[in-house]
């Protein structure tokens, strides 16, 4: 019992076994290798089947019959082998010579190999490519799978793009000549000295036309062959030509999978490292959660970034893949239009939510806490910072924040966004307003963040403890919670700056803040929207500084030096030397050194 | 030196012209002029002249109409085309030509080696 095939050939209906049908199929394939597009192929092959048909039809009787393997035997005997269809070539020299099948057929193309499989045959298929052996590529794919997992993605990707070895004539160009490096050497090779040998022919050619046109009669023949003959030129012209351009677009297409896979494993690692951790909730990474006011999940901004990014670098490598190897699968309308369909709603989508995270920020609202200071003029405030014990780090103050666990365990965020403004007031006593400030997508919100800010100081013996830092809940998130620490002292007021305050106080002094960070350490006097600074060091009236070759005038003191002679004042005292004597003062007394004793 | 390719490459150099000649007088298609060569032991296989016809016809050498058959498939009708007779007639001087040169040398031989 046998399976048949209906199969329709040049417009005429048959049955045909399985067998029969797949041997036929074959036939046909390698005929079509047999010619090129120039030559007509796809005529060729209609024409063929149409004879095909005609002689099937001469063999079947009635419609119920189906023809076997015998009469594709039969009719493939009286069409002839591929060999028989391609000789002719070589007989009409003044034709351009077309790429020769010969040359195809030796050809080597990718193909996965279905015979010597693990998986997908895709190992052995690069094996039979590099002409090395299966194993070292499969060493490299458990490599890189080792290594991040890029090795599946790579593997899947070729798995799906590259065609698999069906026909025997597909299996013959997989194992082809090897492409390995002494291959591709000779390849280049065969290359040049194809291009020159048809070069040197053709300009041969055209002479010889040209000789032979001269000493002939028949003239329109031989201006044929001359036409022909430069057709033959500039075909090995443009031989050469692309050559090169093949060359170079393969250069490109190496560097397009490099540029493509590079990227696609980075996002990958990306993905995995912030999306896939979110979901789980590692800890450590919930800085992104808090910092992330919008309320979008992580791993969904992740997602589309993926996407965003990922598909336009996916169809660079895909481009790449395409230019080195010929013979690549498409991977379709359906898959090209759902990736670009994917990609728009991934951008748009992160558009809204770049939006949304910036209608977050949109009020500032700040919420103030007023207290009076037992300071009246004349008295003398010290200020300084303290961190609390149990947020003590050595964390740098910038605008950043931090995670941490305040005394009852709960997760607090932990800023140093702390400003300190000092100043004057026309009241008896001092006075400290702590402005604390926060984003928010409307007015309560943000209120209501800054109320949540806590930040706390002590006062006592004259002296103002401002915390360092400020902390919320993490539930308030990160929006540029800031403190704003106002000091408003009455004139004729003294106040100590300490070191520790140098950081949080403003560069500036002008009316509206009296100190900044230059006149920490020193006691400021207060007046009316200005400061004195009782202990600076008095700046010096006029400055002298000279210094040439002989003469030195400056802080250290001076310095004279003539041909031989020398005289030094400084703090360690007077030193004066000529050729042969030398006057020490200092500390210790006078000494006096001479070179001759007579 | 294979004795079946040179074999080959004679009768494939005059398959040119002698299908030119079948349609001398009249059109004929593929099947008419597969049995002419075929007789004439022209040819051994059919696939060989599928890219002959498709080059002469690409070369306005020939050309072709379609008509309806009783039994399988349309047929492609050939027939010369005014070029083609030119041609035809060039390759016929030629082919005597060709034809007495051989004769003449061939002949000659025998006779020497008598």
């Amino acid at each position: 019992m046998n399976k048949t095939v209906n199969i329709n050939l040049a417009g005429i209906f048959f049955h045909i076994d399985e067998d029969a049908y797949l041997k036929l199929q074959r036939y046909l394939e390698a005929i079509k290798r047999s010619f090129t597009d120039s030559q007509g192929r796809s005529e060729i092959i209609a024409d063929i089947e149409a004879r095909i048909a005609e002689l099937f039809n001469e063999r079947v009787q009635n419609d119920k019959q189906v023809i076997g393997i015998k009469q594709v035997d039969d009719v493939i005997a009286i069409m002839g082998q591929p060999e028989d269809y391609i000789v002719d070539d070589e007989i009409f020299e003044d034709e351009p010579q077309p790429v020769r099948p010969k040359k195809t057929g030796k050809k080597q193309k990718l193909f996965r190999d279905p015979d010597n499989a693990y998986v997908g045959g895709v190992s052995s298929g690069l094996a039979h490519y590099f002409g090395i052996d299966a194993i070292w590529i499969r060493l490299a794919w458990i490599l890189l799978i080792f290594g991040l997992g890029t090795g599946v993605l790579l593997y899947i990707l070729l798995w799906i793009l590259v065609p698999e070895a069906k026909t025997t004539a597909e299996k013959i160009m997989m194992t082809g000549e090897p492409v390995n490096i002494s291959n591709i050497e000779k390849k280049i090779k065969d290359g040049f000295e194809n291009v020159t040998e048809t070069v040197g022919k053709a300009a041969k050619n055209v002479t010889d036309s040209v000789t032979n046109a001269a000493k002939n009669v028949d003239l329109k023949k031989q201006s044929n062959n001359i036409k022909s003959s430069s057709q033959t030129f500039f075909d090995a012209v443009s031989n050469f030509i692309m050559f090169f351009v093949k060359l170079f677009a393969k250069f490109i297409g190496i560097l397009l999978i490099f540029v493509g896979a590079a990227t696609l494993i980075t996002l990958i690692i990306g993905l995995l490292s912030v999306g896939v951790v979110d979901i789980i909730h590692i800890p450590g990474l919930d800085m992104v959660e808090i910092a992330n006011t919008g309320n979008t999940p992580i791993w969904l901004v992740s997602i589309f970034t993926f996407f965003a990014v990922g598909i336009p670098f996916f169809f660079l490598f895909y481009l790449g893949l395409k230019i080195l190897i010929t013979n690549l699968k498409s991977i379709g309308n359906f898959a090209k239009f759902t990736l670009l369909g994917l990609w728009l709603i991934s951008v748009i989508a992160l558009v809204v939510i770049g939006v949304r995270q910036a209608s977050e920020h949109a009020y500032d609202e700040s919420f103030n806490q007023k207290v009076e200071l037992p300071v009246t003029a004349n008295d003398t405030l010290t200020v300084k910072m303290v961190s609390s014990d149990s947020f003590h780090s050595s964390f740098n103050r910038n605008n950043g924040f931090k995670i941490k666990h305040n005394e009852a365990g709960e997760k607090v965020i932990y800023s140093t966004d702390i400003n300190i403004r000092v100043k004057s007031t026309t009241e008896n006593t001092a006075k400290l307003i702590i402005e604390k400030h926060a984003d928010g997508s409307d007015y309560d919100i943000a209120l209501q963040r800054a109320k949540n800010i806590v930040y706390t100081y002590e006062f006592r013996n004259n002296t103002l403890y401002l915390n360092d830092h400020l902390t919320t809940h993490v539930k308030n998130k990160f929006s540029d919670q800031e403190v704003y620490v106002y000091l408003y002292l009455p004139e004729n007021a003294v106040v100590y700056f300490s070191q520790s305050t140098k950081s949080f106080l403003s560069y500036y002094r002008n009316s509206n803040n009296l100190v900044s960070r230059e006149l920490t350490n020193h006691y400021i006097k207060i007046n009316a929207e200005e400061s004195e600074c009782l202990d600076c060091p008095e700046e010096d009236d006029f400055e002298i500084e000279v210094h040439t070759p002989k003469l030195k005038i400056n802080d250290d003191g001076i310095e004279i030096t003539t041909d031989g002679n020398e005289i030094k004042i400084d703090d360690e005292g007077v030193k004066a030397t000529s050729e042969t004597v030398r006057v020490n003062i200092n500390s210790d007394g006078i000494e006096i050194d001479s070179d001759e004793n007579n | 030196m294979k004795i079946e390719n040179t074999k080959a490459q004679m009768r494939k150099g005059v398959l040119e012209f002698c299908i030119l000649s079948v349609l001398k007088d009249e059109d004929a298609y593929v099947a008419e002029i597969l049995d002419t060569l075929k007789n004439a032991k022209l040819l051994v296989v059919e696939g060989t002249i599928y890219p002959l016809l498709t080059r002469l016809k690409n070369a306005g050498l020939l050309s072709y109409r379609w008509e309806e058959s009783t039994s399988g498939p349309p047929r492609k009708y050939y027939g010369l085309t005014e070029t083609g007779k030119l041609f035809l007639k060039e390759l016929n001087t030629t082919w005597s030509e060709l034809h007495n040169a051989v004769t003449i040398v061939t002949s000659q031989k025998t006779t020497k080696n008598e």
